[in-house]
């Protein structure tokens, strides 16, 4: 079963580089977030651990519904390109995902073998982490290059889920605290008020 | 104890939602509220346990938050200022304070961290405060840049994220949750199952390290961000946000050096001589103060890690304090120097008259003799002692003469700093024509502490304390 | 082998039936008055009992490959994984030789559409190939790496190994193949997001484009054709993807694979409700996905083994 949610996890990143539209972006990246949410909360039941069952219910508040609400209503308050075009052809996007994958796949080979379990699921971490450097790279739009940094947060989460069993609690809230916060400067940074502002003075 | 350290950074925070304009006078005091906690730290038995053993205070990060405190005071002084020299809105402003606070905050959880996870909670959140802090200026510049700092940053952060949970990882068998501690990795890091594990993390981490303090394939961006932003992000940048990077640096080499000190030594050495070699001719090139400042300080911080991982800690150290004080000093002064927006090299220090512009042409061309090393510079004597260090390491191995060649090397690309540097000071003190300009008081008060923090760098007390690290 | 005969019969037979539920259905949905799941027959016995005219333009091609279409689809009827354990099945048939019997159909309906020396026969069949060329190697990838998984190159044994033990440990790379072979049913049949069967609108067509000329028994065949391939991609899909209810005695098993073929329907139908028409040249995005979780299976499992 956790193989299928990992499955998930990839397939809903790779679909999100051929998006063309920023609200199905988004949806993608929720659906992304909910299957990693899942996964915490299914290794978590199987480790009996109470933190990462938290840490599930807590990712798939906040990154599968809270985040993708607040960016779409950010797009509807400051106007987003909506359209949103690759940069790279997609001819060559098919061929340079699978070899991003198979590099990943070699270059994560000599780690699998020192994390005694779930070995499989840092080489699709470590993946996916390339593929969000990927959708960061291929956008010129700003509103996908967030989407992109969010993904890299995710597929970093999924990393810290399977290659340690969960990081400390303290660490893991740390995190969904910074990430409320890159939300709170996003807003600040999209607003461009300031020269009413200034006139104001 | 953590509450006083907290304490001025949450006045600021709180002071900066009034609207009163008198309000900013109160905050330049308060940020002095800091020295208490800091000098007290100084006394205490260390290590001493701040928070459990999430914040330990030891000797290595009691100087360091010293250095950067002092940094902090001086850079809410020059604050005062800020709207004299360029067009900040009212609004923009007391933002800007805000998030001053909140990176101060992270900054200071970061540096007293004993724990990679609260450190790098620390380092994410100044990162992003930061963006604010860029856009504060309203140019598009610096808005494309703020983003162009979000982007990057995140990317450099998300490394470190990602090597700390390779390394968390290789060291949780034998420690479990306590694989976060940086004093237990190091007392453990010899029993680590799978040192190549730990290897890769730290070579990931100590790239993300490298991008945010501007080394190899990313020489420019920060140039690029502090040219964009108004000069106080540029002094923080390099006074505070750098030296929590750096002191992350220095307790990751550490266990490193546990693990495996030649392919540590060599990843270094190799990335740092590779910096310094781009930057010494980026140098040469640069038309503006800021970049000129921006890009030695890249300089500074590869000779700082150089000397580290060459077992030099007390070169690293002096030459990571002296760089602490002369850069955000440089930086603040250009905020003077390019007052309304006036970029013009030559000539720039002429025209200062009066008791405080005559003080403040001297300190600036002392900082400016200073950071090139001229002998009565710490750096002088950091340098010295760092190429020491190196020469010891080397002589242990096989690598003596490629290690002469290395710092030859350095010296000549070093030699091509200081001829630039020498060449923008006479061309400031010199050239262009001479009109009337104006410094106020709180910048040379700002100024004043950091020439009184680098006198103090030589003192004999403080060269036992950095020999005793 | 009379189970084998029978299921060929009752999936011949269930064939015209599968589209017209999806057409139904979608009319359903859309709240209009639905046609006859029926009308598939009705449409057959009416275009049998037509007069047939060939256009004078045409040549010899026009009268033969009807038949050359209709016929490696029913070839490969014949190798299709059992339905109920214990009938007779053809084992040793693999990848290669059902996507190249498809591919075989395709060619000769592109040939027609040339043939009709009309505009739009010409447009179809280009536009039909450039659909193919992308089809081919994901296709041969996904059923590839599917047969990898159960332990057999044949897709007849695959199907039947996969049935009796289900790949559980390589969970991650059977999904990536599942939703790669989805989205090539979706685009071989010429179903909505890739093409829309139900217009007859220049800028949009691309099969019916090309079998515009055709009249009476020759578009009888057609129209049979591609219901025949639609259930040949919806019982590969149903046996290599959600091999359940194969241990049930006969008449339940072939009940259950019934069922999932009407599942099968019902899901493309909703999505037809929902998804709009791509426009021609943004479908390489679509196949393109098809293609990354193809090749993407096959290393996750060549590589992981997950």
């Amino acid at each position: 079963m956790v193989d299928f949610f990992i499955g998930l996890f990839l397939a809903s990143l790779i679909t999100a580089l051929f998006t063309t539209r920023l609200y199905r972006l988004l949806n993608w990246y929720a659906f992304n977030s909910l299957t990693l949410g899942i996964l915490a909360l299914l290794i978590g039941t199987k480790l009996d651990d109470n933190a990462m069952l938290i840490t599930g219910v807590v990712t798939i508040i906040i990154k599968a519904i809270g985040i993708p609400y607040f960016l779409k209503s950010f797009s509807q308050k400051f106007h987003f390109v909506r359209q949103i075009q690759p940069e790279i052809k997609v001819q060559y996007a098919i061929m340079l995902i699978p070899a991003i994958l198979v590099f990943t796949f070699y270059l994560a080979e000599p780690i699998t073998h020192m994390i005694a379990n779930n070995s499989n699921y840092v080489a699709i971490s470590i993946s996916s982490l390339f593929l969000s450097l990927l959708l960061m790279m291929e956008h010129k739009n700003i509103a996908p290059k967030i989407v992109g940094f969010l993904s890299m947060e995710n597929s970093l989460f999924l990393l810290g889920i399977t290659a340690t069993d969960g990081m400390p609690m303290l660490v893991e809230l740390g995190i969904f605290f910074d990430l409320l916060m890159a939300i709170v400067v996003i807003n600040l940074l999209f607003n461009r008020e300031h020269e009413e502002e200034l006139n104001n003075d | 104890m953590i509450e006083l350290l907290l304490l001025p950074a949450l006045i600021i925070f709180g002071l900066s939602f009034v609207k009163s304009k008198k309000v900013h006078k109160l905050l330049a005091f308060a940020s002095f509220l800091i020295l208490l906690p800091t000098i007290a730290l100084f006394e205490l038995p260390k290590p001493y346990h701040l928070l459990g053993d999430y914040l330990v205070a030891d000797t290595l990060n009691v100087y360091i938050l010293f250095v950067s405190s002092i940094v902090g005071i001086g850079v809410a002084l020059a604050l005062l200022t800020l709207n004299k020299h360029v067009r900040v809105s009212r609004k923009a402003y007391r933002r800007f304070y805000r998030f001053f606070a909140i990176f101060w905050i992270g900054l200071i959880f970061s540096i007293l961290s004993n724990n990679m996870g609260i450190y790098w909670i620390g380092l994410e959140l100044a990162t992003l405060s930061t963006v604010y802090m860029i856009k504060t200026n309203h140019s598009n510049a610096a808005h494309k840049e703020a983003w162009n700092y979000m982007i990057v940053g995140a990317i450099a952060i998300s490394l470190i994220l990602f090597g700390i949970i390779l390394i968390y990882a290789s060291a949780k068998p034998i420690l479990g949750e306590d694989a976060m501690n940086f004093n237990l990795l190091l007392a453990h890091a010899k029993e680590i199952k799978s040192p190549f594990l730990f290897e890769i993390g730290f070579a990931i981490v100590s790239v993300g390290m490298f991008v945010k303090m501007g080394f190899f394939p990313m020489n420019l961006w920060l140039a690029n961000i502090e040219r964009a932003s108004f000069y106080p992000v540029a002094a923080l940048f390099s006074g505070i946000l750098e030296s929590a990077v750096i002191v992350g640096f220095f307790r990751f080499s550490k266990i490193a050096m546990e693990v495996n000190y030649d392919h540590l030594f060599t990843f270094v050495f190799i990335y740092a001589i590779l910096t310094i070699f781009i930057v010494a001719f980026l140098i040469f090139r640069t038309k503006d103060f800021m970049r000129l400042f921006s890009l030695s300080g890249v300089e500074h911080m590869a000779l700082i890690a150089l000397f580290w991982v060459s077992g030099g800690t007390f070169a690293a150290l002096l030459h990571f304090g002296a760089h602490a004080f002369l850069k955000p000093a440089l930086f603040l002064s250009t905020g003077v120097l390019e007052s309304q927006g006036k970029y013009k090299i030559a000539g720039a220090l002429r025209g200062y008259t009066g008791k405080k512009g005559t003080l403040f042409w001297f300190l600036v061309s002392l900082f400016l003799l200073a950071v090139i090393s001229l002998p009565p510079s710490p750096m002088f004597f950091s340098e010295l002692y760092g190429f020491g260090a190196m020469i010891d390491t080397a002589k242990s191995s096989h690598h003596l003469l490629a290690m002469l060649g290395a710092i030859f090397l350095l010296l000549v690309l070093l030699s091509i700093i200081f001829y630039k540097f020498i060449d923008v000071y006479q061309s400031m003190k010199y050239e262009g024509k001479e009109y009337q300009k104006k410094v106020y008081a709180s910048e040379l008060i700002a100024l004043m502490i950091f020439a009184l923090g680098l006198v103090g760098l030589m003192l004999p007390s403080t060269l036992t304390y950095l020999k005793g690290i | 082998m009379i189970l084998y005969i029978t299921t060929i019969v009752v999936l011949l037979l269930l064939a015209p039936l599968l589209l017209s539920f999806i057409k139904s259905l979608k009319m359903w949905l859309l709240f209009k008055r639905p046609t006859s799941i029926f009308q598939g027959y009705r449409n057959f016995s009416k275009l049998l009992s037509k007069e047939t005219i060939v256009s004078e333009e045409t040549s010899a091609i026009t009268t033969y490959a009807p038949f050359l279409v209709l016929s490696p689809l029913l070839v490969t009827m014949f190798f299709l994984p059992p339905v109920v354990q214990g009938a007779f099945y053809v084992s040793f048939v693999d990848a290669f030789t059902i996507t190249g019997l498809i591919s075989l159909s395709t060619f000769f309906l592109m040939l027609l559409g040339l043939d009709s020396a009309s505009a739009f026969g010409g447009m179809g069949s280009s536009r039909e190939a450039f659909i193919s060329a992308l089809v081919e190697p994901a296709m041969v990838l996904t059923v590839f790496s599917v047969s990898m998984m159960a332990g057999d190159l044949g897709v007849g044994q695959a199907g039947v190994n996969l049935a009796a033990h289900f790949p559980k440990e390589h969970m991650a790379s059977f999904l990536f193949a599942g939703i790669s072979f989805f989205i090539l049913l979706l685009a071989e049949n010429g179903r909505i997001p890739v093409d829309n069967p139900e217009t007859h609108l220049e800028l949009t067509m691309v099969h019916e484009a090309m079998i515009l000329d055709l009249t009476g028994v020759y578009l009888a065949i057609i129209e049979t054709a591609s219901s025949v391939k639609f259930v040949i991609f919806a019982s590969l899909f149903v046996s290599l993807f959600l091999p359940f209810g194969y241990t049930y005695a006969a008449p339940l098993a072939i009940f259950v694979f019934i069922a999932k073929l009407f599942g099968v329907a019902m899901v493309v139908a909703i999505l037809e409700v929902n998804t709009a028409k791509l426009r021609l040249f943004k479908v390489p995005n679509l196949l393109g996905i098809a293609i990354v979780f193809a090749f993407l299976s096959l290393i996750t499992f060549y590589v992981l083994g997950a």
